[in-house]
């Protein structure tokens, strides 16, 4: 029963973001809105990579920017450079970040907590660099980048690129929710409640830890292929250390352990950083920062998830309140 | 005498110059319950930890159904057909009641990241498996009417039981109990043993190491007992109770 | 590399050094109290600096009543930080604590971007004495720079003092070394955490005033500074102030040799690429000990 009632709710939230997804890049509204939802698309892809990492599993990331960045420069060079068909390019560059994320995972995932945070920050800052200094075009990043196209089909227009990023958005958002409710999901989330508890009953915590980073490197690597191919200039400064703090920003907005919620996350962070606060200098990072403290103080499971049950909350006192009003109505 | 399903020989395990466990041998029997007592600081838990790999030993040998298991990862152990309870019970607090014992399921299970991503026919097959299992462990140990709860909502004698359910969904061969009954009421304690004996029928070898003595005496088959990490005596209930060099380790300290 | 270049090398290396010693000890002593890595540490630094370039150049303080000015206004800012984001935070897992200092980092950063007149800019205070560089062993040493080292190995003496023969500093050992049994001989871990805080910002806001007419400051260089800062705070292991120190003054040399020696395109931009290089392979050369001692504590 209550399993079925769950998969009609799950169904119901996918059929109305798919259709609120349809609906939104049309006419009314302004031309630019179309480019900030293929960007909050494109964020999505790495918060929730994110939120499977560090709410689910319970494992600190603060370089995601870093394998978003090599995603971004593996398409980039590969198409531009070396005139590679962008999708053959897209799936190096994710299968090279995978690799590396595989490779870099196991001693990494060695260190817990506190280290394991400043471990993956100085990652960050050394891919970071590296992007300046190794990578063509250095400060000043690669233009020029081709889009993608299917056959003839080019995706040119941020219209397009619309359905394109949000097709792959989807998916990661549907391939996230199964695995999450699956025999790996529950071994993930063994790890975040306990890693002591989840290797008694069988879990390969180091294996699991790793798994789960390669799979987050892979889809910040498409994000970052498919960002490279939709705004056709990528730079080093679109990857900084400081991109990895906003993720995480997103990932908390979000919920941490909420797939759904990087949606939310993504989106609202992305209007601030876009629409609201452009041109508002650094007002932007003094809201990032408060909403890291606040929502981490006051709301520890992440503010979605927060107004998630504070809504089932009120219904349940409104309920309470007229059962009251029912009762009192009764005994007069 | 019968097959032993559990054997030390030798084992040791030292923390910088503290000797927790010093030069253990032990034989378990199969099917029995066997329960490890001493005073606080003998080394039960520390025993405990080596033999389910939660840090490796200083020296001597473990053998599980004759096979060494020094060189085994908890994990792996697990697989094998080892499973635990923790003194600080230690439940997934970010998980319902029946996804605890769902969890137990891992060793027994094997679809994976792609068959759950894209929900192959795999994935679906063995999480019907899965969930049909973990609902009788569920109502095994009588946990039935809060599958969908919050596993910490639960009170501590059910947390105990919702342990006990989530080791014995790993299909083990032999569970080590570590203090099943501390903070349980004298009710609770009674189901407990009762719990234990229809493991133990279900054909699993038990260890328990416990504090509560009637507890002990009540279930174990055979009782070891440690002092400061040594072995100091070994037999049934009745003749431990005799034992005077068990006696003189326990007038030490206050009996509860 | 001659021996004038080795010897100009090392004492730059040893003057960035200190102030990587200096910022490393707040990340120490915040560690040790309240096992917190607190990534604000680096923006004490930069406040200090900062402000010191505001009191002097727009409210026209004269210089060392500014400097301890400075040096106040960030102690109060990591009291405060103390109190409203991290005491209000006492059950938070360690995941929610690094997010919690990352957060008041990004704040502060963004506090420091916006409420100063010139904005986003590359700000140099005056130097303490004159630009007169020194001849010293064949090598020529700015004044500043012995005001950086000398000001370190006060700061040190002080510390040291400090924690060996006051009561407060005795107690904050004692909370370091086991808050369960410090608070049972009646001292309040929360009341020193808030005093390794408020040190913790002293700490590097003292450093950030001497460092500024030296190495130049703006809003942004607080992150950097910061994880140097941690560098040499895990080179000592995150145990004594001494080690700390050690570790400070080995990643400043490693550097400044470093970018002394031709590497070919690999010049002196890769100087934080080492010292990011080297807290890495620290991390993980130590991570088999670090995950004992989380599994013991």
């Amino acid at each position: 029963m209550l399993e079925r009632v769950k998969r009609k709710w799950y169904y119901s939230v996918i059929v109305s973001l798919l259709v609120l997804l349809i609906v939104i890049p049309f006419d009314w509204f302004p031309g630019h809105y179309t480019t900030i939802m293929v960007l909050i698309g494109i964020n999505t892809m790495v918060t929730v990579g994110l939120c499977l990492l560090l709410g689910y599993t319970g494992q600190v990331s603060l370089g995601h920017a870093a394998f978003y960045g090599i995603g971004a420069y593996f398409s980039a060079v590969l198409s531009k450079t070396y005139h590679l068909n962008p999708w053959l390019a897209m799936l190096i560059a994710a299968i090279a970040t995978g690799a590396f994320a595989y490779v870099i995972g196991y001693p990494i995932f060695r260190l817990k907590g506190n280290y394991l945070a400043v471990a993956t920050l100085a990652l960050g800052v050394i891919v970071y660099i590296l992007f300046g200094k190794l990578a063509p075009g250095g400060p000043d990043g690669i233009a020029g980048i081709p889009n993608l196209s299917i056959g003839g089909f080019a995706f040119d227009t941020w219209f397009k690129r619309y359905f394109l990023v949000w097709g792959f958005c989807l998916v990661v958002l549907l391939i996230s929710q199964n695995i999450v409710n699956s025999r790996s999901g529950r071994a993930l989330r063994a790890i975040h409640g306990s890693e002591a508890a989840a290797e008694s009953i069988g879990i390969n915590v180091d294996r699991f830890k790793v798994k789960i980073f390669v799979l987050s490197c892979v889809y910040a690597s498409l994000a970052g292929s498919l960002l490279a191919h939709s705004m056709a200039h990528i730079s080093p400064s679109s990857f900084d250390p400081m991109v990895s703090v906003i993720v995480v920003v997103m990932a908390v907005m979000g919920g941490l352990a909420s797939i759904w919620g990087a949606v939310f996350g993504a989106g609202i962070v992305v209007m601030l950083k876009h629409e609201l606060l452009l041109g508002f200098g650094e007002l932007e990072i003094i809201i990032y920062g408060l909403i890291l403290m606040l929502v981490m103080i006051f709301m520890p499971e992440g503010l979605f998830v927060w107004l998630k049950s504070s809504y089932v909350k009120l219904k349940e006192l409104y309920i309470r309140w007229r059962l009251g009003q029912i009762r009192r109505g009764a005994e007069t | 005498m019968s097959e032993s399903i559990l054997e030390t020989r030798g084992l040791s395990k030292a923390f910088g110059g503290l000797i927790a466990v010093d030069k253990v041998d032990m034989a378990v029997e199969t099917g029995k319950i066997t329960a490890i007592i001493g005073p606080n600081g003998a080394g039960k838990t520390t025993l405990f930890n080596l033999i389910t790999g939660v840090y490796p030993a200083s020296s001597g040998d473990i053998f599980f159904q004759g096979k060494p298991l020094k060189k085994e990862h908890a994990h792996t152990r697990a697989t094998l057909g080892i499973a635990r309870t923790f003194q600080n019970v230690l439940l997934f607090g970010n998980m319902t009641v029946l996804e605890n014992i769902m969890t137990g399921q891992h060793p027994r299970s094997r679809y994976g990241f792609l068959e759950s991503a894209f929900r192959l026919p795999k994935a679906h097959r063995e999480e019907e498996t899965i969930s049909l299992n973990a609902m009788k462990y569920l109502n095994l140990v009588g946990l039935g009417m809060h599958a969908e709860q919050n596993a910490l909502s639960l009170p501590l004698g059910q947390q105990k039981l919702l342990a006990i359910a989530r080791a014995l969904a790993t299909e083990p061969k032999l569970v080590l109990l570590d203090e099943p009954g501390a903070g349980l009421n004298i009710l609770e304690k009674r189901e407990l043993s009762d719990l234990i004996h229809r493991i133990r029928d279900m054909g699993i070898s038990v260890i328990l190491v416990e504090h509560d003595m009637p507890l002990v005496m009540g279930i174990a088959e055979w009782v070891i007992v440690l002092d400061t990490g040594k072995k100091i005596a070994e037999g049934t209930a009745a003749q431990i109770q005799k034992d005077p060099k068990v006696i003189a380790a326990y007038l030490g300290e206050d009996e509860d | 590399m001659s021996a004038d270049q080795f010897v100009q090398y090392f004492i730059s290396g040893l003057t960035m050094g200190s102030i990587y010693a200096i910022v490393g000890l707040g990340f120490t002593i915040i560690y040790a109290v309240t096992r917190i890595i607190n990534f604000a540490q680096g923006e004490f630094v930069m406040l200090g600096g900062m402000l010191s370039f505001y009191l002097i150049k727009s409210a026209g303080i004269p210089l060392a009543p500014a400097l301890i000015l400075s040096v106040l206004i960030t102690v109060v800012i990591g009291a405060i930080m103390y109190l409203l984001a991290i005491r209000t935070a006492r059950h938070a897992s360690v995941v929610s604590l690094i997010i919690i200092t990352i957060g008041a980092a990004v704040f502060f950063r963004g506090i420091a971007g916006e409420i100063f007149p010139w904005g986003v800019d590359i700000v140099r205070p005056p130097y303490f004495t004159g630009s007169q560089s020194i001849a010293f062993l064949g090598a020529y040493v700015h004044p500043q720079a012995f005001w950086i080292i000398g000001t370190t190995v006060v700061v040190m003496i002080l510390l040291h003092l400090f924690l060996t023969y006051t009561m407060v500093g005795k107690a904050l050992k004692a909370c370091a070394i086991s808050p369960v049994s410090a608070s049972m001989v009646g001292i309040n871990p929360r009341t020193m955490a808030l005093i390794a805080f408020t040190l913790a910002a002293a700490l590097g806001g003292i450093s950030g005033v001497v460092m500024a007419p030296l190495t130049l400051m703006s809003y942004s260089s607080g992150f950097m500074l910061g994880l140097k800062g941690f560098v040499a705070a895990s080179i000592g292991g995150f145990k004594s102030p001494v080690a700390t120190v050690i570790g400070g003054f080995t990643l400043g040399i490693v550097e400044s040799l470093a970018v002394g020696i031709d590497w070919g395109p690999f010049t002196s931009a890769y100087k934080d690429v080492i010292a990011m290089t080297v807290l890495l392979l620290i991390l993980l050369i130590r991570s088999g000990r670090l995950a004992e001692e989380e599994r013991m504590s």
